[in-house]
């Protein structure tokens, strides 16, 4: 599989996307969430999904993560069929009150991609410290979840999907539930994170300004069943700049197609 | 220890005091025959002279050593068919209408039958005990497993994490307050009913020593086993709240 994948590329001349959508149909009780999507994304690519809400963003990264499999149609990864999650996919939930262990610290939540991942104990706690500062989590080390603010938080599960070396990171409005100042900040910091690993990611968000600012291309999705609407190449400078970025002329005009797509799907 | 509860503390010493006091008039008024009820100065005597010759400490021993062994016992089984049927959704709809049936059986109700099968044996009081004991502790764990949140499964998931990994990292820590409340509730039913075997099958403990002084009308040394049980129930009962509250400290940081 594989090979023919390198083949594919050498003939091509493009890259073999690292996720791809084949004609993916998804019923969940009797009802089409998804049909016929059909979406590669390229390794390193941070795509971003948009789309009104109950469109079936998140259905479609828990599909791209293996925690749905599809009713018809492929998901692969790598070349290869995408049968169950795997540790080289990280998801950062929305609700990181709900995905974080309540029963162990910093440290603990961290440890545990460490532990599922087979690492020594005896190297576990370096690595623990690398990973929270990484996140800019230095001496929160010993403290629980419902110590910390919901930034912080996010930022400890993004620690520990880090912690997992993801090949594909996916988001799901990961900055959803918290204020602007902590939502530019954390936007900075994951494309910083990002640019460093280069992993792959899709990042799904209701935001059209934070899909345009963080994306290399940006997918709007039409809801009953979901599906793509619209498809945009963002041709920003990276890296991205709050301010002047977000004050590009392009930026602007794709913020204005976004906006209008979004206003169109409404109806 | 802050002002508020320094209070209480001492109001509630008083209200003892108060009704050992009570109960010393009672029985220096002769209100009671001495006979049936001895003061509290006659019932500390039995208690110090059984301690020093030796006998209630064996006692002691004894119906320590029923409730422990039932109560683990409990504990366990407890645990392991609570997780089983409580982390499946198929078992729970088939199991728990069975369990609520059994469940509000008297305990009392199956000694006949646990003596009919082992006889007036160690073996038929760890049967009783645990089986009285085992029901807090299963349905705290079901429920406890029942309401694990569903997002940490798929972080585990995601983490692909074994089945073995996801029980006792993610389940069992999850539901431990359940689990632990249950384990304190067990722990009163143990003691009830060590006491309960110990008169009925004549083995050594505080309930043999408290049904031979009332045979023989001592009614101090009575008084002093029933004393010695409630002390026994007192002081397992704290050790096992802080117990819990070592455990679960990650939840006072909650509130
Ligand atoms: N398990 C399920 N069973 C049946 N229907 C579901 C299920 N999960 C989601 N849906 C439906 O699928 C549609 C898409 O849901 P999804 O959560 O993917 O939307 P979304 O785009 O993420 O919405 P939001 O922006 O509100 O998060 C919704 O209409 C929802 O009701
Ligand atoms: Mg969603």
């Amino acid at each position: 599989m594989a090979s023919a994948a390198k083949r594919l590329e050498a003939i091509s001349g493009m890259p073999a996307p690292q996720i791809r959508f084949d004609a993916v149909t998804l019923q969940l009780g009797g009802k089409t969430i998804i049909e016929d999507l059909s979406l590669g994304v390229q390794p390193g690519e941070f795509l971003c999904i948009v789309g009104a809400s109950g469109c079936g963003k998140t259905t479609a990264l828990r599909l791209a993560a293996g925690l749905y499999q599809p009713t018809s149609g492929k998901v692969n990864f790598d070349g290869q069929p995408m049968r169950e999650p795997r540790r080289e996919i990280a998801i950062v939930f929305q609700d990181y009150g709900k995905a974080l262990l309540p029963w162990r610290t910093a440290a603990g939540n961290v440890s545990l991609a460490l532990e599922a991942g087979g690492m020594p104990s005896a190297e576990r706690p370096a690595r623990i410290e690398e990973l929270l500062r990484t996140v800019g989590l230095p001496g929160h080390a010993g403290k629980y979840p419902s110590e910390m603010s919901g930034g912080m938080q996010q930022r400890l599960q993004i620690a520990r999907c880090l912690a997992q070396e993801p090949k594909t990171l996916l988001m799901d409005e990961p900055f959803g539930a918290l204020d602007a100042m902590t939502r530019q900040g954390l936007q900075d910091e994951v494309l910083s994170l990002v640019a460093a690993s280069g992993a792959t990611v899709i990042f799904v968000t209701h935001d059209l300004d934070e899909a345009i600012y963080l994306g290399d291309r940006v997918i709007g999705l039409l809801p009953h069943p979901g599906r793509i609407g619209i498809e945009l190449s963002v041709n920003l400078p990276r890296p991205r700049d709050q301010l002047s970025t977000r004050e590009h002329p392009e930026f602007l005009r794709l913020r204005r197609q976004l906006f209008d797509f979004i206003k169109a799907s409404e109806h | 220890m802050n002002r508020t509860a320094l209070v209480w503390r001492l109001a509630s010493f008083a209200v003892a005091a108060g009704f050992i006091a009570l109960w010393q008039l009672i029985a220096n008024l002769k209100l009671v025959s001495p006979v049936f009820l001895p003061g509290p100065d006659r019932a500390w005597a039995a208690l110090v002279r059984g301690f020093s010759s030796g006998d209630l400490w064996s006692k002691l021993a004894g119906t320590l050593e029923h409730m422990a062994y039932g109560w683990l016992a409990a504990s366990i089984a407890g645990i392991a068919i609570g997780a089983i049927i409580g982390s499946s959704r198929t078992m729970r709809t088939y199991v728990a209408p069975s369990l609520e049936f059994l469940r509000p059986l008297p305990v009392s109700a199956i000694i006949p039958v646990a003596i009919a099968m082992l006889g007036l044996t160690q073996a038929m009081a760890l049967f009783v005990i645990a089986f009285g004991a085992i029901w807090p502790i299963m349905l705290a764990t079901i429920h406890g497993f029942a309401a694990v949140e569903p997002r940490l499964y798929e972080v585990a998931r995601s983490l692909q994490m074994s089945r073995l990994a996801v029980i006792f990292k993610i389940a069992l820590p999850s539901a431990s307050p359940d689990i632990l409340a249950g384990m304190r509730l067990s722990l009163t039913v143990a003691l009830i009913l060590s006491v309960v075997c110990e008169i009925l099958a004549g083995l050594d403990g505080l309930g043999h020593w408290v049904l031979l002084s009332a045979r023989s009308f001592r009614s101090a040394d009575l008084f002093a086993g029933v004393i010695l049980l409630g002390v026994t129930g007192y002081v397992t009962s704290v050790a096992m709240s802080l117990a819990e509250h070592r455990l679960l400290a990650w939840q006072a940081a909650q509130q």
